[in-house]
């Protein structure tokens, strides 16, 4: 035992070594047969391949390969290229790289080289279609999961993991393949039961249409790809355009030039830009926290009217540059995939949407009557009424049943502007009810055998909270922007640390078939900035309230 | 092998000896709810303590405490002591629910208490999901009607009567008083004035001037002054502020450098002499003559058994504090939630404590002039007010010499001159 324990120890150190040199000598060329090209340097063994589609995998597992891979979903990627004119959602081009493992995109293989020096594989695929592809990420996952098994027969447990659109996948795949997938590891989840994330970004679009620019496309794009795509950038363009405005006009409370009429009316009757702004923000239930704006400070000379009244506002600024343009990317692609227009707002009541707001942000709101006065201009723009026959595809590419069969660990930040942590409470609330049916037929079993068996828990949520104060500003008294982003604010913003705690944690509950007790799990969290606690709580999506 | 066994076996052992020790020592009732144990029971308080609308409000949680501690001493409630956990939240909404969620997953609390203010108190609902949780949020400081009622805040209790009833007492002295007179209305454009507005229609007051304002906005030096403007274009010979007392300073300081005068007629919540200490103590004379409502006997009636025994107690607790309406409001508040808990019984739970205040509520011991109204369809504390008029250093002193109660509902129901004899005070204020 001593021996083999020290050859381990020799291999997993040359391993990570290895690997930290191949990221930089690069990973075999992509094959086009069904079987991968592989290498292997140092005790660890690469694979890159294409599946049946096409779409481009890695993986890769050292010599101590312990039986146990991650399977890993990269988050969602436009489906069109994005001029640098564009940006900061530009410059991109479109791109199916496979990802091994979270950060790998961007360079950063420290969570791979970590894992695969633990001695787990690891495994992905850059799936054949971006945008909204749960399809094509289902057959990619499952082919890869063959493919990897093959490769490596003495592969026992599978964990799939992603991030954002990539954890709808990995839950996709263990809702409908559940034999394939013994555990998970859900980060930053896009967990939409059927249409919260479509009423999400259509409900924000529609809102920046009926006030500042009546030409913003909320759906309705055209069937012809090259249009479509003429669309989209010319969208993505109008809201950042808006943005800018808004931004120029917020401590006049000017309006953007291109505001609607009834946008126009509402300047000259003393209602700032800003209120409509987190007027906006409300009605989709947006975060009023973001990257560089906690919502309790203010700067030297107004530290306390400014998150009263302006603080809200520019926080729903920050977080509508991202939900702006990926509103303009997955409305439209959502409509390609439906076969007609998703958002339908012909029912939906802003007011109740608002009401739990108005009196939290009144004087941002710049008071009741003005709130009255905002929802009332709504009137001014038709609502969207979708395709019935569309809105009944919604959940063939981004619904999910919510059931967590299998260990699954969560990571949510607490004010995630993309993927809503109301997402994350959607699943949470429905893995409390289905656990609660669980303990029911466990004590209805008790009484006709006397012996009770307590169901075991199977989902441990990790939260990435927002402090109460992290905003900086600069001294002419705006939020400084090139400050670190807050804890728990942007879309996926995790360490490398709290990948591999999560990956371990999940890891350990599939060995084990069970989580430990809370002690450990909150020592681990504690250990890499992360929180475990049951019993909080985040809004779930303001269109399911 | 045996060296593990044995190893196996002593830890075994020291396991189930540290398990049988932890077992003897536990009390005879474990509590299930956090923020309990045999002997104590935690609250906590999320308030301004630092702030804008800190003066006057920051003395609350420290008069909560010393009724407490109070109580404590005389062997606390039910054999428990109760600690009082106290937050800063500035009164900003969003440092509210930060609090509040520091009080609920780190404190452990078993109840909020007292929580100040219609806006942070929504918020942390809101946000916190209190009623989902189960958390009771026992006797918060604001009238919002909305809070009182069930359906929509299920674990939240109110102390005040609502600023409906509010509205409606005052209109019904309006009508009474001030029949033939250009009346002008300044309100608080939220909830409550949503709420004041209501109680006015039902009354059947209408104002020839309504002056809304977006909470925090009175802080802008422009507000007041724009606020006196209107009310000199408009000759408003009346003027209801309803609004809270940074509101009034700031009326009251711009009508006086305009050489502006009408009749202020103030809600119960604007017209705080601490608060409007704080800005200038100058401000305070401006209060003369102005009408002011209160369904609490007033700071300075030392007659009132309630006020000599909380005076008694503050004086000791807090020698360098002036004892004022805020003081009154946080012991009575106390004293409410110590009658509650007491209620609840030994065998305390957040659910059985919510459903107690909801049978037996109405029937507590309280320092109010006016009955409280909790029953299981209603959450609403206090139901009605005393009208009075403000001395020149900004007392608050029944008209006639005493307190004639007027009481009603936040519905349809008229105002009536109270019947309610207020029940002795328990033997030394102390739960029975």
């Amino acid at each position: 035992m001593k021996i083999s324990f020290k050859k381990s120890r020799v291999i997993t150190t040359v391993a990570s070594a290895a690997l930290v040199a191949t990221a930089v000598i690069g990973i075999p060329s992509v094959a086009q047969a069904a079987d991968p090209q592989c290498a292997t340097a140092s005790y660890v063994t690469q694979c890159a391949g294409a599946g049946a589609d096409g779409a481009p995998y890695l993986f890769i597992a050292a010599a101590n390969f312990n039986g146990t891979v991650f399977i890993w979903s990269h988050g969602i990627r436009p489906a069109i290229n994005i001029p640098a004119t564009l940006a900061p959602a530009g410059p991109y081009t479109i791109t199916n790289a496979a990802e091994p493992g979270p950060l790998a995109a961007s360079g950063d293989l420290s969570v791979v080289n970590a894992l695969v020096a633990a001695g787990y594989g690891v495994a992905g695929s850059g799936f054949s279609r971006q945008s909204l592809n749960v399809k094509e990420a289902l057959a990619a996952n499952v082919e890869l999961i063959a493919t990897f098994k093959k490769k490596f027969p003495t592969t026992k447990k599978v964990i799939a993991w992603g991030n954002s659109l990539g954890a709808m996948h990995s839950q996709k795949l263990v809702e409908t393949n559940p034999e394939l997938v013994d555990g998970l590891v859900l980060a930053c989840p896009a967990a939409n039961p059927n249409d919260g994330l479509v009423n999400y970004f259509g409900d924000a679009l529609y809102g920046f249409k009926a006030f500042f620019d009546p030409t913003i496309k909320v759906g309705g794009y055209s069937t012809d790809p090259v249009t479509r795509q003429t669309e989209q950038l010319a969208n993505i363009g109008k809201v950042l355009t808006v943005l800018g405005k808004l931004q120029a006009g917020l401590s006049s409370g000017a309006w953007p030039d291109t505001s609607s009429p009834a946008g126009k009316a509402l300047e000259a009757a003393g209602i700032p830009s800003r209120s409509a702004l987190l007027l906006v923000g409300s009605m989709a239930g947006i975060p009023t926290r973001s990257k560089h704006v906690d919502g309790t400070s203010g700067p030297a000379g107004a530290a306390e009217t400014y998150p009263l009244a302006v603080a809200p506002a520019v926080a729903i600024l920050e977080n509508m540059g991202t939900v702006g343009v990926a509103g303009s990317l997955l409305l439209a692609d959502g409509e390609l995939l439906a076969g007609g227009k998703v958002f339908d707002n012909s029912k939906t009541d802003y007011a109740a949407r608002v009401a739990s707001d108005r009196d939290i942000y009144s004087f941002a709101f710049s008071g009741n009557s003005a709130v009255d006065a905002m929802i009332g201009a709504l009137a001014a723009t038709p609502r969207e009424k979708a395709d019935a026959a569309a809105v009944a595809k919604i959940p063939s590419f981004v619904g999910l049943k919510g059931t967590v069969a299998k260990p699954t660990v969560m990571i949510v930040g607490e004010s995630d502007e993309y993927a809503p942590a109301s997402g994350a409470q959607w699943l949470i609330d429905s893995y409390g009810d289905q656990f609660a049916a669980a303990k029911d037929a466990a004590i209805a079993a008790a009484k006709s055998s006397r012996n009770y068996q307590a169901p075991v828990n199977k989902l441990v949520t990790l939260w990435q909270k927002t402090a109460p104060k992290y905003s900086k500003f600069t001294a002419a008294g705006s939020p400084d922007l090139s400050a670190a982003a807050g804890a728990g604010t942007g879309h996926c913003l995790y360490t490398s640390a709290q990948y591999i705690a999560a990956a371990k944690m999940a890891a350990g509950a599939v060995s084990t078939g069970k989580f430990p007790n809370q002690g450990p799990i909150t020592t681990a969290a504690k250990k890499v900035g992360l929180s475990y606690d049951k019993k909080f709580r985040v809004p779930t999506y303001k269109s399911l309230a | 092998m045996t060296r593990t066994n044995r190893r196996k076996l002593a830890l075994t052992s020291a396991v189930l000896a540290v398990a049988a020790m932890t077992a003897s020592s536990l009390p005879a009732q474990a509590a299930s709810d956090p923020g309990l144990t045999s002997t104590t029971i935690k609250l906590g308080i999320t308030v301004p303590l630092t702030g804008i609308a800190s003066p006057g409000y920051n003395k609350i949680p420290g008069a909560m405490k010393a009724y407490f501690d109070y109580v404590n001493a005389n062997g606390g409630v039910n054999g428990r002591k109760i600690t009082l956990v106290i937050k800063d939240d500035q009164y900003i909404p969003t440092t509210a629910v930060a609090k509040a969620n520091e009080l609920i997953l780190k404190d452990k609390v078993f109840a909020l208490v007292g929580t100040l203010g219609t806006a942070s108190t929504k918020a942390i609902s809101a946000s916190t999901q209190l009623a989902k949780r189960g958390i009771p949020s026992l006797f918060v400081n604001t009238g919002f009607s909305g809070f009182a009622d069930p359906k929509g805040y299920p674990t939240t209790f109110s102390i005040l009567p609502s600023y409906q009833m509010e509205a409606k007492v005052m209109g019904k002295f309006l009508k009474e008083k001030y029949a033939d007179k250009k009346l002008a209305l300044i309100y608080q454009d939220d909830d409550f004035g949503r709420d004041a507005l209501a109680g006015f229609k039902q009354a059947g007051i209408t104002f020839g001037t309504y002056i809304p304002y977006a909470s925090g906005s009175q802080s802008l030096p422009a507000t007041g002054a724009g606020w006196i403007s209107k009310l000199k274009a408009s000759g408003a010979e009346v003027t209801v502020l309803f609004g809270v007392s940074s509101a009034s300073t700031a009326a009251l300081a711009n009508a006086y450098a305009a050489q502006f005068k009408t009749q202020w007629v103030l809600g119960s919540v604007g017209g705080d002499a601490t608060t409007i200490a704080a800005t200038n103590k100058a401000y305070v004379p401006l209060l003369y003559g102005a009408k002011g409502f209160s369904f609490a006997p007033a700071p300075t009636d030392a007659t009132d058994e309630y006020i000599k025994l909380f005076q008694s107690i503050y004086a000791t607790a807090q020698p360098t504090q002036t004892f004022d309406n805020n003081v009154v409001a946080g012991m009575s508040n106390a004293f409410v939630a110590v009658q509650a808990l007491k209620a609840a019984g030994s065998d305390l739970t957040r659910a059985g404590l919510i459903k107690t205040i909801e049978a037996k509520g109405a029937s507590f011991a309280n320092p109010f002039l006016t009955p409280l109204g909790y029953s299981a369809t209603s959450h609403v504390g206090a139901t009605g007010y005393w009208i009075g008029t403000y001395d020149p250093t900004g007392a608050l002193k029944p008209d006639g010499g005493k307190y004639t109660v007027y009481t009603t509902d936040s519905g349809n129901g008229p105002v009536v001159e109270s019947t309610y004899k207020r029940p002795a005070m328990p033997a030394k204020g102390l739960p029975n």
